[in-house]
């Protein structure tokens, strides 16, 4: 199995361990990920109302490099997902804007054809590679960790663009970790969102929005939380204090990305996994 | 599935001048397949408690009036089917009506609507006509087709305030512009009738306004109506970025996107907050960035171009090129 893998801003930079326990087992389970060094910035949901156009010509060059490979894209961040497969959408349905792209792309000698897919990397493990596939490739069952899924809104919502979860009541994340292994808990914030962007123009607000999260975890009684988002991670993690001293609470949970849940499985340590590197990591080190 | 058979309801109700909090109330009661959910609690009304208070209406989808949470979700009863919510329910065979979120209860499934329309009113969103007043009436203000066609989609909003009871932002934050009133307030600034784009977009942008969306797309996810409601909301931010309006933080921060695609392809993560916030705000972060660097993570102080940024720059310059000729009269 090969893919062309789309390189996330976040994880060039603050979540660099995704990338590097993705790394850890990606032999262990013969998918290849073709890095996409040329690829730029989805737009961060941001490019996309600055400059539609160019946002668009932006993705699609970004979709081509995969065409280019003839593999399809995948990421692992939530908001690259939304913002790719929403050029995607657009220039499927439409041959003139796939004219429009193309004048832009030909000076690259790259072409938008719409022959590859985009998908999160949750979706290729469950759907693609398989869970029974899965299963029996997990050396170190995460029997007896109860774990909190937060799928993160952009692999879920708007739905018209993802169609994999029912948004209301989403299973591909809790299949995959009971898949490994973990009894996953269920809690009213697995589908709601951490905040992330507006953490920054408006922090207070975003901060009572991820301190909601982080306490339901809590809350439900999981060890601990499991996001498929590198953007979710950092506001979960990162300024889970912050979050929680606002609630007025002084305990914490670990928030792990999926590529080291299932690296654990796959009997790598925390330490390979770059779990030492979360703001919240003591328990799951211990 | 069954025709016919008997379905539990729970109803979350609550009196504020009698109770001290909400609480469940629950029916048993037999029901046909093909049934609405307003039709069965307008049963459970007549025939079992008369006390149940909710607001309804047209019974056809189009008043609005009749949106509540159904099994977690805002929803019109009218147009919700027991049988299709019997699959949602999260114990089975009950099904859960609470009021809307994000509001007061005025009683039971009744909730006070009042600060939304006290937003609508806060942020203009009706047309300021660009006729003057003597001339009004007196000769008729059309709107093409394809003037219309930008605002279509906007048009549809029935007011029911299924996405303001939805909204991520509204639940932390009641000052919230909310997704309601941006998507009116859009429709205003692109009506060809309208004259106060300029002055309605300033108040737009003002704290607890359109920069304070975090893109949770719940709005779109439960709009009764399917609108597109963050394409509006996209559209009051980039009218504001048109009109020059990008001293906000909200402006700042969208831009860095389009600056830092330009020059390196990838975000410049280490000065996005001094780009976003200024220098006394960042400076206030210091404790966080130090805490963050204490484990490594830190974004590259001097980040490298994309592998073929040169590619990506000339992407950008055939761009600003193709828009001076278009505005020249060249295309």
């Amino acid at each position: 199995m090969k893919y062309a893998y789309y390189l996330s801003c976040i994880n060039e930079s603050l979540t660099k361990e995704l990338d590097r326990s993705l790394e850890c087992w990606k032999n262990d389970l013969g998918i290849v990920l073709v890095k996409l060094e040329a690829g730029t910035c989805c737009g961060g949901s941001n490019f996309d109302f600055v400059n539609p156009d160019l946002c668009l010509v932006n993705n699609a060059r970004n979709i081509a490099l995969a065409e280019q490979l003839d593999l399809d894209l995948v990421t692992s961040c939530n908001t690259c997902l939304l913002g790719i497969r929403h050029a995607k959408t657009i220039l499927d349905g439409s041959e003139e804007k796939r004219k429009y792209v193309n004048r832009y792309l030909e000076k690259e000698s790259l072409e938008y054809k719409g022959t590859s897919e985009v998908k999160h990397l949750l979706w290729v493990l469950n759907e693609d590679y398989g869970l029974d596939r899965l299963a029996e490739k997990v050396v170190k069952p995460l029997t007896g960790l109860k774990l909190a899924p937060f799928y993160g809104c952009h692999i879920l919502r708007p739905s018209a663009l993802m169609g994999v979860d029912n948004p209301n009541a989403p299973k591909s994340l809790d299949l995959l970790l009971e898949t490994l292994g973990a009894e996953t808990v269920e809690y009213k914030s697995k589908n709601r969102c951490c905040g992330f962007h507006t953490l920054l123009v408006a922090e207070e607000q975003s901060l009572d929005i991820c301190g909601g999260a982080v306490q339901d975890g809590i809350d439900s009684g999981a060890d601990f939380i499991v996001t498929p988002c590198p953007l979710c991670h950092t506001s979960l993690d990162s300024y889970q204090k912050k979050a929680l001293s606002k609630q007025n609470r002084n305990d914490s949970i670990p928030i792990l990305h999926l590529s080291q849940v299932v690296g654990l499985a796959l009997g790598y340590s925390s330490k390979e996994l770059g779990i030492d590197r979360h703001i919240v990591s003591e328990s799951v080190l211990q | 599935m069954e025709e016919q058979k008997e379905i539990e309801f729970r109803l979350l109700c609550y009196n504020p001048e009698v109770d001290i909090k909400a609480y469940f109330k629950t029916f048993s009661i037999e029901l046909e397949k093909g049934v609405t959910i307003l039709r069965a609690i307008n049963y459970i009304k007549d025939h079992v408690d008369p006390t149940i208070t909710f607001r309804h209406f047209c019974q056809a989808g189009i008043c609005g009036s009749c949106a509540m949470r159904i099994n977690g979700v805002s929803k019109l009863a009218c147009t919700t089917q027991v049988w299709d919510e019997l699959e949602n329910c999260p114990e089975e065979g009950v099904i859960v009506v609470e009021p809307m979120n994000n509001m007061d209860v005025i009683r039971d499934l009744v909730t006070d609507m009042d600060p939304v329309m006290d937003k609508l009113k806060e942020y203009h969103c009706w047309v300021e006509p660009n006729t003057e007043d003597s001339k009004l009436g007196v000769k008729e203000t059309s709107v093409s087709p394809e003037e219309f066609e930008t605002i279509e989609f906007a048009t549809d909003c029935i007011l029911c305030a299924a996405c303001y009871s939805e909204c991520s932002m509204c639940t932390v934050n009641d000052q919230y512009i909310s997704p309601l009133v941006m998507l009116r307030a859009y429709r205003m600034n692109k009506d060809t009738r309208d004259s106060a784009a300029e002055e309605r977009t300033k108040i737009l942008v003002k704290d607890n306004g359109a920069w304070d969306c975090t893109h949770c797309y719940k709005c779109v996810e439960h709009c009764v109506m399917n609108i597109p409601i963050m394409t509006a909301i996209m559209g009051v931010r980039k009218e504001a970025l048109d009109r020059g309006l990008v001293k906000s933080e909200g402006a700042r921060h969208a831009m860095a996107f389009n600056d830092d695609i330009y020059s390196h392809g990838r975000l410049r993560e280490v000065t996005l907050p001094i780009r976003t916030l200024g220098v006394k705000k960042t400076i206030a972060m210091a404790p966080f960035a130090l805490k963050m660097a204490s484990k490594n993570r830190v974004p590259p102080l001097f980040p490298k171009p994309t592998s073929e940024q040169k590619n990506v720059k000339k992407m950008f310059k055939q761009y600003e090129q193709e828009k001076i000729s278009e505005k020249k009269g060249n295309p």
